[in-house]
């Protein structure tokens, strides 16, 4: 980008150092051709040639800060526009030229208006700019070609003129009623464009007012002087110096300001980007304010911040806000910021000026919002986090409670009164066998079998829901036991002093179980280990195998069981498993974490 | 065995139906029920008293349902009863029946649905009244099931494997050789085999013998 970036400028300071050499020369050219009694004043010939000069300086400040090439090259364009009416003299004798030239000579004020007009985007931005732009050049060319067809050397006031080549027929009044008529637009069209130009401007924003009203001002001097110039011109008077003068400042000062507006519109852009950054890095309440001051340039500005426990506003430091900031009168405005949702988040106190510049509010609104809702997203994922564990973990200790009350109802009841129903079975078989009823206690007897094959299921079953022996002798009991069941031998070492809390236990058994299931199922293995250690307050758990490993924690609802269990108790899992060596299960479970709270 | 007197037994267990239920099933078999109650406490009341040769009672009790019975029976010892105790439990869990063992002679430890085999149940409670151990065969299924690599038991005979089952579940070698058809002499012949190939000392008490088995078969 660097080579195009030089070349680019390179290329527009060669045009803008040539239009300037152009222009100067044939200012100076002309005036040497005036003969010195039709010469104007050298100060106003002077400030008559300055006017170009400007233009092309705002052109090179405009082709950089300008959202657009337009203004910068309309600018240029006016620059040679400017030529055609100081030079008479000196193409006076030129019959093919000086007609073109007459035909343009009020060109640059059609240029004038549309930089006016594409002030401040760079083009034209409703359909309202285009029509006026469209009017002005159309009366340009009719008054082109009506120059051209019609005009006779009296068409300038300079005694200098050859024959018109191009005249078709000599008709003055028509010649005159074209060429005051599209000064009469031009004026009107000026007009039109000051008003529209006023009228944005009392709505815009106060800071961009206090810079841009160069635009109107200079555009109404320029149009007035325009309209007195027509006049004069109708009148076939000359036109006073006065006006004069003040019509080439008036001109002057478009692209000055066209400049300075920008600029400003920029500056101000820049200063809301501060704003964002500051409150996107997470800045304090109280420099928020103050970049806040800063960007509003409002000293005045106050931030008062919802307090959601006290239900109130108050300032960064806490001091709530008093009953006379809240209503303001007079001077200053309550700006509300909420969010999205309504949600209220902070009052912003500011000048009462401020509240026509709703555009520049509604973007610190934005940023106030933006940055409060970060703050309260994070801290609101933060709780929701939390939620979401402690849930999780009453959850798990819900499950635990509900297998164990489900293993003492089925011991309680149904193994309770299977057993009842068994022994008095029996009493009957019994009965029947003493009364010689032998196809009955046959019956009864095989009943009862049949019974405590029931029974033992259900034992299976119950045990399998919630070991009583976990409940009663803790880990140190339960996993030998647990370990003895697992088809693959197994090799048990248990070290945990006293009993550990319910929940950790609980979970410790049923990882272990899901573990050694793994080991049975999957792993191939002849031997197993398993190893329950309370080492710095945690709990360690680790089952190994001599299997053929290539276990996963993604592969398989059994790891995706233990990982889960593990999770809940905000514990940490590790697999090891190569394929070919084996597979190790450790899984670390803090005593003293979440549980103990 | 004091065929002239009837076995005076207490019972302790939280289920009414069940207490009722078992006091019918052992005065079936001869055996006088001197006392029902609730809880491992109470229990222990009946037999400070004295008057009762054996108890019977449910491991899971009030207040806490986790090892009541088990709690009691080492009060008991504590305290210098020796009365034959027979523990019911819904689970086999041979964890408790080494508990149980370990408590000293005169006790036993069976599956609760035993109740339903009357010979079974009064049998027992004979043997713990006589100093003698019971475990039940499933708690010996169980532990025998366990397997290892270098599993000692593989050492054993398929008869001197039926023998040591036998022997775990506390019966005497008079029981042995009655329940396995076999001799006397012939199971403590076997005896003698296992305890060496084992590495066991043999006891001059009955159900040290027993927890010994019991022992090395959980720690196999």
């Amino acid at each position: 980008m660097a080579p195009g970036r030089k070349g680019r400028i390179a290329r527009r300071t060669a045009v803008i150092v040539v239009v300037v050499a152009l222009s100067l020369w044939m200012e100076v050219a002309g005036y040497v051709a005036t003969p010195t009694s039709e010469r104007l004043e050298v100060s106003y010939t002077t400030l008559h040639a300055i006017v170009p000069l400007v233009f092309a300086a705002c052109a090179g400040i405009a082709w950089r800060i300008s959202p657009t090439r337009v203004p910068a090259r309309l600018m240029i364009a006016f620059v040679v526009l400017w030529i055609p009416q100081s030079i008479y003299y000196v193409i006076g004798g030129i019959d093919w030229l000086w007609p073109i030239v007459r035909g343009v000579d009020l060109w640059w004020a059609v240029i004038a208006g549309i930089l006016v007009l594409v002030y401040p985007k760079g083009f034209l931005s409703d359909r309202f700019d285009r029509w006026i732009a469209g009017i002005a050049l159309g009366a340009s060319v009719v008054n082109l070609l009506g120059v051209l067809l019609l005009a006779s050397p009296d068409a300038v006031p300079c005694d200098c003129l050859s024959p018109n080549p191009y005249q078709v027929v000599d008709a003055p009044t028509v010649f005159a009623a074209i060429d005051v008529g599209y000064r009469l637009v031009g004026v009107i069209l000026a007009l039109v464009i000051a008003g529209r130009l006023l009228v944005r401007w009392v709505r815009a924003s106060v800071p961009a007012r206090t810079v841009a009203f160069l635009m109107p001002l200079a555009l109404f001097a320029w149009a007035i002087t325009l309209a007195a110039q027509a006049v004069t011109y109708a009148a076939a008077t000359t036109a006073d110096t006065v006006l004069n003068t003040v019509s080439l400042i008036a001109i002057a000062s478009i692209p000055v300001s066209f400049d300075a507006g920008v600029a400003h519109a920029r500056n101000m852009r820049a200063r809301v980007a501060d704003l964002m950054r500051i409150t996107r890095e997470g800045a304090d309440r109280g420099l928020w304010a103050e970049s806040l001051a800063r960007t509003l340039r409002d000293a005045s500005v106050r931030v008062y911040w919802w307090d959601e426990e006290r239900g109130r506003y108050a300032d960064a430091a806490g001091e709530p806000i008093d009953a006379a900031d809240a209503n303001p009168r007079g001077s200053h405005s309550i700006l509300p910021v909420a969010s999205p949702l309504g949600a209220p988040i902070a009052l912003i106190r500011h000048d009462r000026v401020l509240t026509d510049n709703m555009r520049l509010l509604d973007g610190v609104s934005s940023a106030l919002r933006l940055s409060v809702d970060n703050g309260r997203l994070r801290s609101e994922i933060e709780r929701t986090l939390e939620q979401v564990r402690q849930s999780r973990q009453r959850i798990v200790e819900a499950g635990v409670e509900a297998r164990r009350r489900i293993e003492r109802d089925l011991h309680d009841g149904a193994q309770q009164q299977l057993v009842s129903l068994g022994m008095r079975l029996r009493l009957a078989a019994n009965a029947a066998r003493d009364t010689d009823e032998l196809q009955l206690a046959t019956e009864l007897e095989s009943t009862i079998t049949m019974l405590n094959q029931a029974l033992r299921e259900l034992r299976e079953l119950a045990h399998g829901i919630h070991p009583s022996l976990l409940s009663s002798g803790g880990l140190a009991l339960a996993v030998p036991e647990l370990a003895g069941r697992c088809p693959v031998p197994v090799v048990v070492d248990v070290q945990a002093e006293g009993r550990l809390p319910e929940l950790i236990e609980s979970t410790a058994y049923f990882v272990l179980a899901e573990a050694l299931a793994n080991v049975a199922k999957h792993s191939g293995a002849s031997r197993a280990w398993v190893r329950a250690h309370v080492v710095d307050e945690e709990l360690l758990l680790v089952v190994r195998d001599n299997g053929t490993g290539g276990a996963s924690l993604d592969a398989g609802t059994g790891m995706l069981g233990i990982a889960d269990r593990v999770d809940a108790v905000g514990g940490t899992l590790e697999l090891e498993s190569p394929p070919g060596a084996g597979t190790t299960l450790t899984a670390r479970i803090p005593l003293g974490g979440p549980l103990s709270a | 065995m004091n065929d002239a007197r009837p076995l005076r037994v207490a019972i302790a267990d939280d289920a009414l139906l069940l207490r009722e239920g078992i006091a019918k099933v052992l005065e079936g078999g001869g055996i006088d029920v001197v006392a029902s109650v609730g809880t491992g406490d109470e229990l222990l009341e009946v037999v400070r008293r004295g008057g009762i040769d054996a108890a019977v009672l449910d491991i899971r009790m009030p207040p806490t349902y986790r090892d009541e019975g088990i709690a009691a029976l080492e009060a008991m010892r504590a305290e210098g009863s020796t009365i034959g105790v027979l523990l019911l439990s819904m689970y086999a869990t041979p964890e408790y029946a080494l508990r149980v063992m370990g408590a000293g002679s005169g006790t036993g430890y069976l599956l609760k649905e035993r109740v339903s085999e009357p010979q079974t149940l009064v049998r027992a409670i004979e043997t713990v009244a006589s100093g003698g151990s019971v475990v039940d065969p499933e708690v010996v299924e169980q532990l025998v099931k366990r397997t290892r690599a270098d599993d000692p038991l593989s050492r054993l005979t398929e008869r001197e494997r039926s023998v040591l089952e036998l022997m775990a579940q506390g019966y005497s070698n008079g029981g042995i050789a009655q329940t396995l058809f076999l001799g006397l002499k012939t199971v403590e012949t076997h005896v003698r085999s296992i305890l060496q190939k084992l590495d066991l000392e043999e006891s001059p008490e009955h159900h040290r013998r027993v927890l010994a088995v019991l022992t090395l078969l959980g720690e196999r």
